[in-house]
């Protein structure tokens, strides 16, 4: 027999005995099942905060910030500043030959999550007339724009899920009285879709407040963005930096980001070091049970290595049936299901985003699932390579 | 037999129980410290994840209910008058009224790595509202000397390389009476916080000086900090402060310590259901394992059991004896597992926040794994208890 045959024989052996050990085997499988749910779901969280926040990012988009600073709170930008900014070259302009900017400032607005009916935070944006035509990812879905100068709101579709009050018609107690939602918007990745928006010169004048936070153009076609950075650096009268929505995006990643990452990657290796060792431990108690099997296979002739694999593919399988279970488990658990969590535009307001089981993430989880039966099935595959014949026929 | 179990069962009934469990824990020394491997994982996981929560709850719990905060109920909205202090201090039960304002600039270019914030505040009655902040020796003398002195804490001293007696200029966003936005300030003196004293670099300053040279937002103050003298009073006198405020432009909310340190644990996300869900999946996992490595060790030593109960042991001195070796087995890893987590807590801070692995936390574990043990050891040790000693005999 050569060393294929040799294998698929002992293999099909192995697994066929696998009902008679059936605790045993699923050790390996609910071990691995355990830590495959668990990861993935975390990853998913991360993965999801982060879709929703850099998704919505376009080349054409350019955010322009008072410098130094690092994100739109942090920033602020007088109405001389914003002037300046509109008016500079570089910019597209739409067939009425303005410029596709919107100068926006940002505030939160208390509401209650529906889930535990928890004080949260959602980001209030107050935006220019041309945000929608600056974000054409975003429409209109229902009811009607604001109308400027009255306490007018439009809510994103991700915020009318999660909190409540937020219904067409009902009102919100901010600054200066009772604000009436007019309508929502939908589009997009969502984490616009995660905000509240206003008129800007409405809430400007509510909150008596005189500056922006944050100026987004759509730059010109061609050397737009370059034109845009020369002219703003030339003009003496305004201190900004000037970034497109990638590059803002990317250095803005904000705490919660970096927490959710190690979560995941923490309790995962955790979880997948105890899971290692459950599985070193069922396989070492497989081999163990079958010493005498093994080495009657070692004696009509049946080499050492073809026994040592046909054990690794043992574990293997056992792995990948774990594998699935677990990314099951996820998937009917949290696939699709919406949650908010901290990480809006303000270091207070919530992010509304959903939990998404994506064929990568299952990929990433039978990967995992490999190395770990692997490593599982190494030391218990070389112990049977190595047992010695005659001490096996002995021991009985 | 192996030699440990002669020489345990050899000492005559009852009188070697120890030994006994001993030698059946260590009859295959890879399955028991695989398993135990496993136990030590499981338990430094659950420890980490139900310290999170602890955390949160010690937050909560060391809050002070006697402090209540007074913020603006929309925030950037209207500031509150400085003279709401007055009449706040006349609302019975109040003790003690301190404001707050907050004044931020930079000390030097690049100015985003070089932001100083104060706040700006009566020292003397500030330091005596917040116990978590201490002045040094001779600071709030100093501080009602020099009316531009500013106190600050060591770690902000040495971030800057400034020492006491040396001077600030900030430059700020917030413009002076003579036109110009830097402000300076000598520092008089020291503070500690008590809260991460290594990251904490803020400074303190008069309000009075702040608000006598500063043009807008003149006379107004962001928070009262009130100390009241019965903290169950805590909710009416709460009542009783925004009502003063109620229909204003600056409404207000009042919280205590502890509502706002709740508020902002929810503020996180639903991290008890997150970490109550994982802690499931382990204790699930950890379960199945453990329970299957109990079920084959006793399984495999019917036939011994069977030759105790010839010599006169009884059923339930047998299910004592597969019980101690449960226990024996958890107890010790999941008290190992909870030391690491105790010892890994401090890595999480930064980005977690408080992982606190206390006493109770502890002993949650050990009562879990004591649990864990009996339940894993009970089905298989209630068939040992059960079998007829003839039958057990012949599966030797």
């Amino acid at each position: 027999m050569n060393i294929v045959s040799q294998i698929l024989a002992v293999t099909a052996m192995n697994l066929r005995s696998i009902p008679q050990r059936l605790g045993n085997s699923l050790v390996i499988v609910v071990g691995i099942a355990g830590v495959v749910a668990v990861l993935i779901s975390v990853l998913a969280m991360y993965l999801g905060f982060r879709t929703t926040i850099d998704g919505d990012a376009s080349a054409e988009r350019v955010i322009v910030l008072s410098r130094g600073a690092s994100a739109e709170n942090e920033s602020g930008l007088s109405r001389e500043n914003v002037a300046a900014v509109m008016n500079a070259a570089g910019i597209k302009h739409d067939a009425q030959d303005r410029p596709v900017v919107s100068a926006e400032l940002i505030l939160v607005a208390p509401v209650a999550r529906k889930r535990d009916n928890s004080d949260v935070y959602v980001t209030l944006r107050g935006v220019g007339p041309q945000y929608f035509v600056l974000r054409p990812e975003l429409k209109l879905v229902s009811g009607r724009l604001f109308r400027a100068g009255n306490q007018e709101l439009l809510v994103g579709a991700s915020a009318g899920g999660q909190f409540a009050g937020l219904e067409i018609g009902s009102q919100i107690r901010l600054q200066d009285g009772d604000w009436t939602i007019v309508g929502t918007f939908a589009g997009g990745n969502g984490s616009r879709e995660s905000e509240v928006i206003a008129d800007a010169q409405t809430v400007m004048s509510a909150y008596k407040i005189d500056a922006f936070n944050s100026v987004s153009v759509l730059r010109a076609s061609g050397d737009g963005l370059a034109t845009l950075k020369t002219a703003l650096a030339e003009d003496s009268t305004v201190a900004v930096d000037v970034r497109t929505e990638p590059e803002y995006l990317a250095t803005a990643s904000g705490s919660v980001n970096r927490m959710l990452q190690l979560v995941a990657y923490s309790i995962g290796s955790i979880m997948a070091l105890g899971a290692l060792f459950g599985a070193l431990n069922s396989m070492h108690s497989a081999v163990a049970a079958r010493t005498v099997e093994i080495a009657t296979l070692r004696a009509i002739g049946f080499t050492s290595l073809s026994v040592a694999i046909a054990v690794l593919i043992e574990a293997l399988l056992l792995a990948l049936a774990g594998a699935m279970a677990g990314a099951a488990i996820a998937y009917g658990a949290f696939n699709g299901s919406t949650i908010s969590t901290l990480g809006g535009a303000v270091w207070d307001s919530q992010l509304v985003y959903s939990l998404n089981i994506t064929p990568s993430l299952v990929v990433i989880a039978i990967v995992l699932a490999c190395v770990l039966g692997l490593l599982g099935g190494l030391f218990p595959a070389i112990r049977a390579a190595r047992s010695n014949v005659a001490d096996a026929f002995h021991e009985r | 037999m192996d030699r440990r179990w002669e020489e345990a069962t050899s000492g005559g009934m009852g009188m070697r129980f120890i030994p006994l469990v001993w030698a059946g824990l260590w009859r295959r020394p890879a399955r028991t410290i695989l398993t135990g491997l496993c136990i030590v994982i499981a338990f430094l996981l659950l420890g980490l994840l139900d310290g999170v929560n602890a955390g949160f709850a010690k937050a909560i719990a060391d809050a002070h209910r006697d402090l209540l905060m007074t913020n603006t109920r929309v925030r950037g909205g209207g500031l509150m008058p400085i003279s709401a202090m007055a009449t706040i201090q006349t609302i019975p039960g109040v003790k003690l009224v301190a404001q707050r304002a907050y004044f931020m600039g930079s000390y030097r270019e690049p100015a985003a790595q070089n932001m100083v914030a104060a706040i700006a505040t009566q020292p003397e009655l500030f330091f005596r509202l917040r116990p978590q902040f201490m002045a040094a020796k001779g600071g709030l003398d100093a501080m009602r000397e020099n009316r531009a002195g500013m106190l600050a804490t060591p770690a902000m001293l040495e971030y800057f390389g400034l020492k006491v007696g040396d001077t600030i200029t900030v430059r700020s966003q917030t413009l002076k009476t003579d036109g110009s936005r830097d402000w300076t300030f000598s520092i008089v003196g020291t503070f500690d916080t008590i809260k991460e004293p290594t990251r904490a670099t803020f400074g303190i300053i008069n309000y009075a000086y702040l608000d006598e040279y500063r043009v807008e937002n003149r006379g107004t103050a962001e928070i009262f900090y009130v100390r009241i003298a019965d903290p169950t009073k805590a909710v009416a006198t709460a009542a009783a402060i925004d009502r003063i405020f109620a229909n204003s432009s600056h409404e207000t909310r009042t919280q205590s310590d502890q509502d706002r340190a709740e508020f902002l644990a929810k503020q996180m996300g639903d991290v008890e259901f997150f970490t109550d869900a994982i802690m499931g999946a382990v204790l699930f996992t950890l379960a199945f394992l453990t329970g299957n490595t109990l079920r084959q060790s006793l399984h495999e030593r019917i036939p011994e059991f069977a030759v105790l109960k010839t010599l006169g042991y009884s059923d339930a001195r047998v299910l004592s004896l597969a019980y101690t070796e449960a226990l024996l087995l958890f107890i010790p890893a999941a008290a190992l597992g909870l030391a690491l987590a105790y010892l890994a807590a401090p890595l999480g801070k930064e980005d977690i926040g408080a992982i606190v692995v206390s006493p109770a936390v502890a002993a949650t574990g050990l009562l879990c794994a004591g649990f864990l043990a009996l339940l894993g050891a009970s089905l298989p040790a209630l068939r040992l208890a059960r079998m007829s000693i003839v039958a057990s005999l012949s599966k030797r």
